[in-house]
């Protein structure tokens, strides 16, 4: 589906906003991955590094915030000139993926893993490191950031350019 | 003599019925907020998050590609420009100590700290987010837009999330282990 996209000034300028409103509101910076920790603690009672430490309220802000990005991006949507309907194109991507929907849906399961595995190690994602940790001038959050454009621009070109 | 709390109870028993329809209305909100205001404010904000990081790009997976292969800087100008907002719009916060709504207390700007494993994790992370297009935080988003293939994501961030998980509770339990194995000698 295609998305009306603004400007990239104006929607940096939204997220930036974005970015202090939360801290007001919630008087904590935002994140994204960490919820994903709740959705693991909720999921697994044995899994106990998801039940201590700053995941022991499992139905925390950061939770809440996770359930709401659809409603968001289903909203988005709606400005669309299309008909909201399920679509697993994926643009330029399908010219270098495998063709058959199952390589492809476990090429993406694959990549997810990562990026899941890599964000708790990391500490956070793109959000928690790169946008909201680069705001607070974090030097640990700039050099991870500054990690994973790194590794994805390795990464980007490896797979398009061979 | 009429005790106090008599007296009272009759007061409010003659108030309440004074209480236009529409008073009450609010105050069952305000209670309300009062009690969901965390999961509220949670879910509105990951809303805007969600309408916010579609409408810049970011759950559009040709925008990434096109980012790392330098053909268009939409992405880069949305964070470039959106870190310098935030910076200005922090640092107000901070001169004005400004307090949070829903907690009441100063705004606590706690900063990540450095954690062992952070280069690998970051490494492992981009070729990640190279492989899907996606991050953490779009995902939910594309979710929202339709898009089929965050589903398999979604489910790829969870396993990793909780693999994650097992190593740190394994590990735990093998630190609980050693230190009983050595109260024992």
């Amino acid at each position: 589906m295609e998305i009306f996209v603004w400007s990239g000034w104006l929607a940096g300028l939204a997220i930036g906003l974005f970015v202090v409103l939360h801290f007001w509101l919630i008087g904590k910076p935002a994140g994204c991955s960490t919820g994903y920790g709740n959705v693991c603690g909720i999921m697994s009672r044995k899994l106990s590094y998801y039940h201590e430490g700053e995941y022991k309220n499992k139905y925390s802000v950061k939770l809440w915030f996770l359930i709401g990005i659809p409603l968001g991006g289903f909203l988005s949507s709606l400005s669309s000139t299309e008909l909201w309907h399920l679509s697993f194109d994926m643009g330029m991507y399908d010219a270098i993926l495998p063709q058959s929907m199952v390589a492809k849906a476990i090429w993406l399961v694959f990549g997810g893993i990562l990026l899941g595995f890599g964000a708790r190690l990391a500490g956070a994602c793109t959000t928690g490191h790169a946008l909201v940790g680069g705001a607070m001038l974090n030097p640990t959050s700039l050099f991870a950031a500054a990690i994973f454009f790194m590794s994805a621009f390795i990464t980007t070109h490896l797979l398009f350019d061979i | 003599m009429p005790t106090p709390e008599i007296d009272l109870n009759h007061k409010t028993e003659e108030n309440s019925p004074n209480l236009s329809r529409l008073q009450k209305m609010k105050f069952t909100i305000q209670h309300y907020y009062y009690s969901y205001r965390t999961n509220i404010s949670g879910i509105l904000l990951g809303a805007l998050f969600g309408f916010l990081m579609s409408h810049a790009g970011a759950t559009t997976y040709d925008y990434h590609a096109k980012m790392f292969l330098l053909i268009d800087l939409q992405l880069v100008k949305v964070i470039g420009t959106s870190i310098v907002v935030a910076i200005i719009g922090i640092s107000l916060l901070k001169k004005y100590k400004v307090r949070a709504i829903s907690t009441g207390v100063e705004v606590d700007f706690v900063k990540k700290k450095y954690q062992e494993g952070l280069i690998t994790g970051a490494f492992l992370f981009g070729v990640g987010w190279a492989m899907t297009a996606s991050c953490p935080g779009t995902v939910p988003a594309m979710l929202g837009e339709g898009k089929v293939g965050a589903i398999f994501t979604l489910i790829g961030l969870l396993l990793g999330t909780m693999a994650y998980g097992v190593l740190q509770t394994y590990n735990a339990h093998n630190k609980t282990l050693e230190r009983t194995h050595h109260n024992q000698d």
